[in-house]
């Protein structure tokens, strides 16, 4: 196989000119490293949540709530735009995220919040090492949007959790296996803020921050 | 897992939310009214639909003196009465807020019906027939929203409820008139019914939990669960009130429009004979009722007079409004017991005289009706009347409306 390399500024400004239009734009490019990676693998969503408190009439002082673990398949795509750099996009199979009653009302028990959330992020990853290494350690930024759908709380008969825009950091690495396969693990930090509001025969507000960390391992294939 | 309670950012965003009006569309009850006049109205009548702070003389004839439902009577409003204008007369002259209201804007209102037990008489001011249009006074001490099960009618109040209050206005006049000032204000007797739900099944917690019967938990769920009910049930009538001022006032041509939200009841003496853990419940009634009554007049041509926030203000600095005493009644239980000869022992200030120097006077000794604010567990003295009716129409010159 024939492989060309090509100047690393214009392959920036190709690949993100190919992102912005479609990427099968230049599939025909062979480079000297594989420019997409897919992933898949197993998430672990970890809140550290904490809340403004529970806020609403008759909510006594110190009622709060805990969001719980959930754990969920991940899959990502990243487009490598150079050799150490790449746009990942990851998404996840939404979990069921739950949250028990805290502080002076956890008599009220577990479960008084159960949410699917759908939490796309994209990364930009810079990538250490070189592409013929076996172990490349990674760390990114970038930004989660947060949406939660199937609000329900056993306390209210209808809640909502309105959306989280906010910022996304990881650290990862990737370890070869061969030159199209490998594992990888990495650890993501996400801004996910959100106002609930259950309306049963009050209206309960409360300002979860989650403040998730997502651990992820699983496989990788390139090309 | 840490709980942050910021209070100051809470009252921030209230005061965000007052001054932009338009609340969080996702949030129920942060929204306002709106649409109501702005003009000055000419009005030729008050109508007022509610309970015994509105009473203006409903029940008389349960306080008559020669204790045949016939005049003189020594009481009749939920207030401190007064008859010193000569000899007592059929409408003492000790005045609740409506009167007061009415009075300022050179009107007459009187009760829409007086009577007491399975005797009642409609619009008995219309023997005078230049008084025949005043009977607008609907309010009745006990009258709840909708339900005709009132306080005190199984001892013979008659609590006609505001849904009936204004299906026998429209009964009587067809339609509101854009000249009508009206008034609704109830629901206040919706709470102390489900106060008194809450504290029957509490009551019947307690002894289980104390009995061991049931974990500390499991007492604290049923007590979230009753508490939760009585809410749900303040929610129902709030709505139901909603409603009526929609589909029968506003809907019938009513203009000026306002509808009052309920006052912290736990700023009473009757509140602050509660204990500390049970009064709260009871001050969450009413903030439960504000918060669907706001719900459902959100965007609607009404204005509300928020007395939570108007009494509240009151009851902290009673000193601004005059008043030295806000904790005792001024109606004497122990006097109002002795002249109804045992038949009132509970010092309702419906039979409360305050005339000086008559036989009938239920005052307590050293109360006075101008500087006390209460007359009995619940209702204002005069005086307490005279404080609501200056903040109401400080209100209605806000609104644009005289």
């Amino acid at each position: 196989m024939t492989r060309i390399v090509p100047n690393p500024t214009a392959r920036f400004a190709l690949a993100l000119a190919a992102l912005a239009a479609t990427p099968l734009a230049c599939a025909q490019m062979q480079s000297a490293y594989s420019e997409n990676v897919l992933k898949i693998g197993i998430a672990r969503y970890d809140p550290h949540s904490r809340t403004d408190g529970v806020h609403g009439i008759g909510v006594p002082a110190g009622a709060d709530a805990d969001v719980g673990n959930a754990t969920t398949l991940l899959l990502t795509y990243e487009r490598m735009v150079t050799p150490n750099i790449g746009l990942e996009f990851a998404f996840g199979i939404p979990p069921t995220i739950k949250a028990k009653a805290t502080g002076s009302v956890a008599f009220l028990g577990d479960d008084v919040l159960s949410a699917k959330n759908i939490a796309p992020t994209a990364f930009v990853n810079w990538h250490l090492f070189s592409p013929g290494d076996a172990f490349r350690p990674y760390i990114g930024a970038g930004l989660n949007y947060t949406r939660f759908t199937s609000v329900k709380s056993k306390l209210a008969s209808e809640a909502k959790l309105g959306d989280s825009y906010g910022l996304a950091l990881q650290l990862g690495a990737n370890y070869a296996v061969n030159r199209d396969w490998g594992l990888f693990a990495s650890v993501a930090r996400l801004d996910v803020k959100s106002k609930l509001v259950a309306t049963g025969s009050t209206v309960l507000t409360t300002t979860i921050d989650f403040r998730p960390l997502v651990y992820s391992v699983g496989g990788y294939w390139q090309f | 897992m840490r709980a942050f309670r910021s209070w100051g950012a809470v009252a921030l965003s209230l005061v965000y939310l007052a001054a932009c009006g338009g609340g969080d569309p996702a949030e129920p009850g942060t929204g306002s009214p709106a649409g109501a006049p702005t003009t000055k109205g000419t009005f030729t009548a008050v109508v007022s639909f509610g309970d015994s702070l509105s009473d203006v003389g409903s029940y008389s004839p349960a306080t008559s003196l020669a204790g045949n439902g016939q005049p003189p009577y020594f009481g009749g409003k939920f207030t401190t009465n007064d008859t010193s204008n000569g000899t007592p007369t059929a409408t003492p002259l000790g005045k609740v807020w409506v009167e007061n209201v009415a009075a300022s804007l050179g009107l007459v209102v009187t009760p829409a019906q007086v009577g007491f037990g399975t005797t009642s008489v409609a619009c008995p001011a219309a023997a005078v027939p230049a008084l025949a249009a005043s009977c607008t006074a609907y309010g009745q001490g006990g009258s709840r929203v909708t339900d005709p099960n009132g306080i005190g009618r199984a001892s013979g109040a008659l609590t006609v409820p505001v849904v009936t209050q204004i299906a026998n206005h429209l009964a009587r006049f067809t339609t509101f008139k854009a000249s009508d000032l009206v008034f609704v204000y109830a629901g206040s007797n919706d709470v102390f019914t489900q106060f008194g739900a809450f504290t029957t099944a509490a009551a019947q917690i307690q002894a289980s939990a104390a009995a061991g019967t049931i974990t500390a938990d499991q007492a604290n769920q049923q007590l979230f669960a009753a508490q939760t009910a009585s809410q749900a049930a303040m929610k129902i009538a709030a709505q139901q009130e909603v409603d009526l001022v929609k589909s029968q006032i506003l809907a019938k041509g009513g203009k000026y429009v306002a509808v009052m939200a309920l006052s912290d009841i736990g700023d009473t003496p009757f509140g602050n004979s509660l204990p500390a853990n049970v009064k709260p419940v009871l001050s969450q009634l009413s903030q439960t009722f504000n918060l669907w009554l706001r719900d459902g007049l959100t965007n609607q041509p009404v204005q509300i007079i928020d007395t939570y926030a108007i009494f509240k203000d009151g009851y902290a600095n009673p000193a601004r409004f005059g008043i030295v005493n806000n904790t005792v009644p001024a109606c004497d239980a122990a006097k109002i017991n002795a002249i109804t000869r045992g038949a009132v022992t509970d010092g309702s200030s419906l039979f409360c005289n305050a005339t000086p120097g008559a036989p009938y006077n239920g005052l307590r000794t050293g109360a006075d009706v101008n500087t006390w604010q209460f007359a009995d567990s619940v209702h204002p003295t005069s005086g307490g009347h005279r404080i609501i009716s200056s903040t109401f129409l400080a209100q209605l010159q806000a609104f644009g409306w005289i």
